[in-house]
C-alpha cells in the first residue's frame, strides 16, 4: 500500500493545487484575452441577441442599426442580432405583455415613457456598465442617472435623448425688427406682431407627447417645478406655475390660432414647413422636414437657444431614451456588451440620427459634435446639454409622474386655461389630479 | 320467458307462444348505451368546442379582469393583494373618469343612433334592383374591412387642422372662410366639434355592419305579407312599423347589441385620432383604461375602468335575450 503521507512531503504540486493553479491561470487569461479583443466570452457565441426598440423619426439610422451596425457587432462576436421596431407609443404595451410571459427581447427600449422604476424587479442590474461607460466617456450629464437609477442601483442605460429647441423663421423676424427668441417674452412678442400678418406661431394645447414636453420646458423656465428631488412631494402648487399659466393663455391669445387645440406631434412640422407658422417648439425633424419639403422656408428656418424664463432661468425638456436588459433574458452578457458597444459608437449614431440624437455622456457632448457642430444653424444644440431636464424636474421619472404625463394632466392645465377657464379653478383641477394619482400610489 | 294468454284458446296461446321464440328478451342496456344518452352525448361533443371556446377566450380573460380590478394589480408586479372596490372608488373620485363615462354614453347612443338610421337607408337602397347591384354591395362593406389604423389615418388628414378635404371643400363652396378665418372649423380642436367628429368616423366605419344585418332581416320578410299589408293599404312607414320591424325584431335586436359593445369597447378611433383630448373632451373608457392600465401600469384600476359599464350592459343584455325569448313563443 502506498504512504500516502510519503507522497505529501513530495516536493512538487499536490493534484488540488494543480487545479487551482490551472483554473485562476486559464480564467485569468480568458478574461485577459476578451478584454484585449474586446468580446464577450464563448457563451454568447451562436447565440441569438434581440433587441426591441422605436422605429426611429429618422428612417435611414434604422436601416443603418438593423443591416451595420448591430450586423457588424454580431459578426464580430458570432452572436445573430435580430432588431424589432414598434411605434414608441406601443413600448409600454409590449413591456407589459413581455413581462407577463417572461419571454420576449433580450434588450427592450423606452422612449419619452422611462418604466424603469416601474420595473426594476424584473430588469437586470446594470450598475456596472452604467459606471464603466460613465468613467470612461467623462461622466454622464446630471440630469441621466434618475432616469435609470432605483434604490442607488440603475437597471438601464441612457441612450440618447431629443430635444425640442425653437424653431424661428429668421426672415420673417428680420423683417419686422423682431430680435430672436432668446427670451419666452421675445418669443411673445414676435407672435403678437406676426399673427396679423398671417404668420401665427403654435404650441400643442393637446394630448400628445410634444404638448407634455414643450409646456413643462416654459414651466420650468419660469422657476416652476414638478416635484422636488425625492419625487415624493407635488410642486405644481405655486405662483410659478400661476404665472405660466397666464403667460400662455397671453400667448395662445395675442399669437396663435385655435387649430393648436387639434395638433398632433407632427402637425407644427408641416405648419412651418407650410411657410405659415413664425416659429414653434420642436424636435428637429421638423427642421428636417422642412429642409426635405420647402428648401425656401428652410433657408430662413433657424434654430434658437431655449428661451429664458422671467428670472432668466432655461430649461429645456427633452424626450428621454433609455435601454434596458430583462432579468429573463438568457443572453444578459451579449446584452451587455452589446449597449456598450452603442455607448462607445455613440457619435457614429448621431451622425446617422442628422443629429437628431443628443448625448448623456458628457464626453460624447463636447464641442464640435457630430453633425450638428458642423452646421452654422444647428451649432447652438451643442449648449443643450447644460440645460437639459426630463419629466419630474426637479425631481425623478417617478411611477406617478409617469402616469400624469400619460393623462396629459399638464397639458390639459394650459388648454383649459386657454379655454379662459379661471387659472385658480384649473390650478385647483390639475393639483386635485397630481394629488390624486400620487396618493393612489403612495397607498400602493 | 312464457307467455301467458289469460282466458284465451290453449291452442292459440300455444300458437302464440310458439311464435315468441323463448329465447328474446328485452335487452336490459347500460345507460351509456341507451339512445337517449347517446343523443345527448353527440350533442354536447357538438356543442363542447364553443362552450370552451367560451369558457377559455371569454370566461377565463374575464374573471381574470374580475379579478384584477379587485386588486393593486401593476403591469411589472406579478403579486396582486385584494383591495376590495378601491379602484371602483378611485375611479370614481377622478373628475376624468366621470367625464369619460359621459362622453362614452353620448358616443354609444349617438353613434347607434345613425348608425340605425343610415344602415337602414342602406340597406333598404341595396334592396332595391339596378344594374351592378352585387358590385356596390361590395363596395359598402370597404369602411368595415379596412385595417382601422389605415382608415383613422386617412380620417386625420381630413380633419387637419391646416389641411382638411373637407374643409378645402367647404371653403371653396363658400360656406366657411379661409384658413385662419373664425369660422375655418378645427375638427379636433375645438371640443364641441371633436366628439362630434369622431362619432362620425366610427358611424362611417361600422354603419355598413349595420346595414349587411338589416338587409339579411329584409330579405327574410316574405314578399306575399308584405303584398298583402299593400292590399290593405298600408303606406311604406306603415308597412316598415308594424310588418317589417316586428318580423326581424329578433335579428335587430341582436345587431343592437353587438352594436353597443363594439361602439362602447372602440379604443382605436379615439386613441388614433385625439388620444382623448382636447382638454379630455372625446375620453371615452377604454382609452382612459388603456392610458391608466398598460401606458402608465395601474393595471387594477385600468381594470376597473375598463368593468365600470359591465353591469349596466350585462342587464341590458339580459332584458334583451329575454325579450327574444319572448318572441320565439
Amino acid at each position: 500500500m502506498m504512504d500516502r503521507s510519503a507522497s505529501h512531503d513530495r516536493p512538487g504540486v499536490s493534484r488540488r493545487d494543480f487545479l487551482k493553479t490551472t483554473g485562476v491561470g486559464v480564467a485569468g487569461g480568458s478574461l485577459a484575452t476578451m478584454l484585449e479583443a474586446r468580446q464577450a466570452p464563448a457563451q454568447p457565441r451562436g447565440t441569438t441577441l434581440r433587441i426591441l426598440q422605436w422605429s426611429h423619426f429618422i428612417p435611414a439610422y434604422d436601416t443603418w442599426f438593423d443591416t451595420k451596425f448591430t450586423k457588424e457587432w454580431g459578426d464580430k462576436l458570432g452572436v445573430k442580432v435580430r432588431v424589432d421596431h414598434i411605434p414608441h407609443l406601443e413600448l409600454p404595451a409590449r413591456m407589459a405583455a413581455e413581462f407577463a410571459a417572461g419571454a420576449g427581447h433580450d434588450i427592450i427600449m423606452n422612449g419619452s415613457s422611462i418604466l424603469t422604476r416601474l420595473y426594476y424587479k424584473s430588469l437586470a442590474d446594470i450598475s456596472d456598465i452604467f459606471d464603466s461607460t460613465g468613467k470612461k466617456h467623462g461622466g454622464w450629464i446630471p440630469t441621466a442617472k434618475p432616469l435609470v437609477e432605483v434604490e442607488g442601483r440603475q437597471f438601464g442605460v441612457p441612450m440618447f435623448y431629443i430635444l425640442l429647441p425653437m424653431l424661428y423663421r429668421k426672415d420673417l423676424f428680420d423683417a419686422n425688427n423682431l430680435k430672436a427668441p432668446d427670451t419666452w417674452e421675445l418669443a411673445r412678442v414676435a407672435a403678437r406682431t406676426l399673427k396679423p400678418k398671417g404668420h401665427p406661431t403654435g404650441i400643442q394645447f393637446s394630448q400628445c407627447a410634444d404638448a407634455n414636453l414643450n409646456w413643462r420646458s416654459l414651466l420650468f423656465s419660469f422657476g416652476g417645478g414638478e416635484t422636488d428631488p425625492s419625487g415624493e412631494n407635488i410642486l405644481i402648487d405655486s405662483k410659478e406655475t400661476r404665472e405660466t399659466l397666464r403667460f400662455a393663455k397671453a400667448l395662445f391669445d395675442e399669437g396663435m390660432t385655435p387649430e393648436v387645440f387639434s395638433w398632433d406631434d407632427a402637425s407644427d412640422n408641416r405648419f412651418l414647413a407650410s411657410g405659415v407658422g413664425c416659429w414653434i417648439h420642436d424636435a428637429i425633424s421638423a427642421y428636417r422636414t422642412t429642409e426635405d419639403t420647402n428648401p425656401d422656408v428652410f433657408k430662413n428656418t433657424f434654430i434658437a437657444m431655449e428661451p429664458a424664463g422671467p428670472g432668466g432661468k432655461r430649461v429645456s425638456t427633452a424626450a428621454a431614451n433609455v435601454y434596458m436588459i430583462w432579468k429573463f433574458s438568457k443572453n444578459q452578457q451579449a446584452a451587455k456588451e452589446f449597449l456598450v458597444h452603442f455607448l462607445d459608437n455613440f457619435k457614429e449614431g448621431m451622425i446617422q440620427s442628422r443629429g437628431y440624437n443628443m448625448p448623456y455622456l458628457l464626453g460624447d457632448a463636447q464641442k464640435p459634435m457630430p453633425i450638428i457642430g458642423a452646421d452654422p444653424k444647428m451649432q447652438i444644440l451643442q449648449d443643450f446639454p447644460k440645460i437639459v431636464a426630463f419629466y419630474g424636474h426637479p425631481g425623478p421619472f417617478t411611477t406617478p409622474v409617469q402616469e400624469v404625463v400619460n393623462l396629459f394632466v399638464l397639458p390639459d392645465m394650459f388648454t383649459r386655461v386657454a379655454r379662459n377657464q379661471p387659472i385658480e379653478d384649473v390650478m385647483k383641477w390639475g393639483m386635485g389630479e397630481y394629488r390624486r394619482i400620487f396618493a393612489k400610489y403612495k397607498r400602493a | 320467458m312464457t307467455v301467458v294468454h289469460r282466458g284465451g284458446d290453449p291452442e292459440v296461446a300455444a300458437g302464440v307462444a310458439a311464435a315468441v321464440p323463448p329465447t328474446v328478451r328485452p335487452r336490459t342496456r347500460s345507460w351509456w348505451r341507451r339512445s337517449t344518452t347517446r343523443r345527448y352525448l353527440f350533442g354536447y361533443t357538438l356543442l363542447a368546442p364553443a362552450v370552451l371556446y367560451v369558457v377559455l377566450l371569454v370566461g377565463a380573460p374575464f374573471l381574470f379582469s374580475l379579478y384584477l380590478a379587485l386588486s393593486d394589480a401593476s403591469v411589472a408586479d406579478p403579486v396582486a393583494n385584494f383591495v376590495g372596490l378601491e379602484n371602483f372608488r378611485a375611479a370614481l373620485e377622478s373628475e376624468t373618469f366621470i367625464l369619460a363615462l359621459e362622453n362614452s354614453i353620448v358616443f354609444t347612443v349617438v353613434a347607434a343612433i345613425f348608425k340605425g338610421l343610415l344602415g337602414t337607408a342602406l340597406a333598404f337602397l341595396l334592396l332595391q334592383n339596378f344594374p351592378g347591384k352585387k358590385i356596390i354591395r361590395g363596395l359598402v362593406v370597404i369602411p368595415f374591412t379596412l385595417p382601422i389604423a389605415i382608415s383613422v389615418l386617412n380620417w386625420k388628414w381630413m380633419y387637419d387642422s391646416q389641411f382638411s378635404a373637407i374643409n378645402w371643400v367647404l371653403s371653396r363652396a363658400g360656406i366657411i372662410g379661409m384658413y385662419g378665418s373664425p369660422s375655418w372649423p378645427i375638427w379636433l380642436g375645438q371640443p364641441e366639434l371633436a366628439l362630434w367628429a369622431v362619432i362620425a368616423v366610427n358611424v362611417w366605419r361600422t354603419y355598413p355592419f349595420s346595414a349587411i344585418v338589416l338587409l339579411a332581416g329584409f330579405t327574410a320578410v316574405p314578399t306575399e305579407v308584405l303584398d298583402a299589408a299593400k292590399v290593405d293599404g298600408c303606406n311604406f312607414l306603415q308597412r316598415f312599423h308594424h310588418v317589417i320591424v316586428p318580423m326581424i325584431a329578433p335579428i335587430l335586436l341582436i345587431g343592437f347589441l353587438f352594436d353597443t359593445v363594439f361602439t362602447l369597447s372602440d379604443l382605436s378611433v379615439v386613441y388614433l385620432l385625439t388620444q382623448g383630448g382636447p382638454a379630455n373632451a372625446t375620453k371615452i373608457l377604454p382609452v382612459l383604461a388603456y392610458q391608466v392600465g398598460i401606458q402608465a401600469g395601474a393595471l387594477g384600476r385600468g381594470a376597473a375602468i375598463a368593468l365600470f359599464l359591465f353591469p349596466p350592459l350585462f342587464l341590458l343584455m339580459i332584458l334583451l335575450l329575454r325579450n327574444l325569448k319572448r318572441r320565439e313563443y
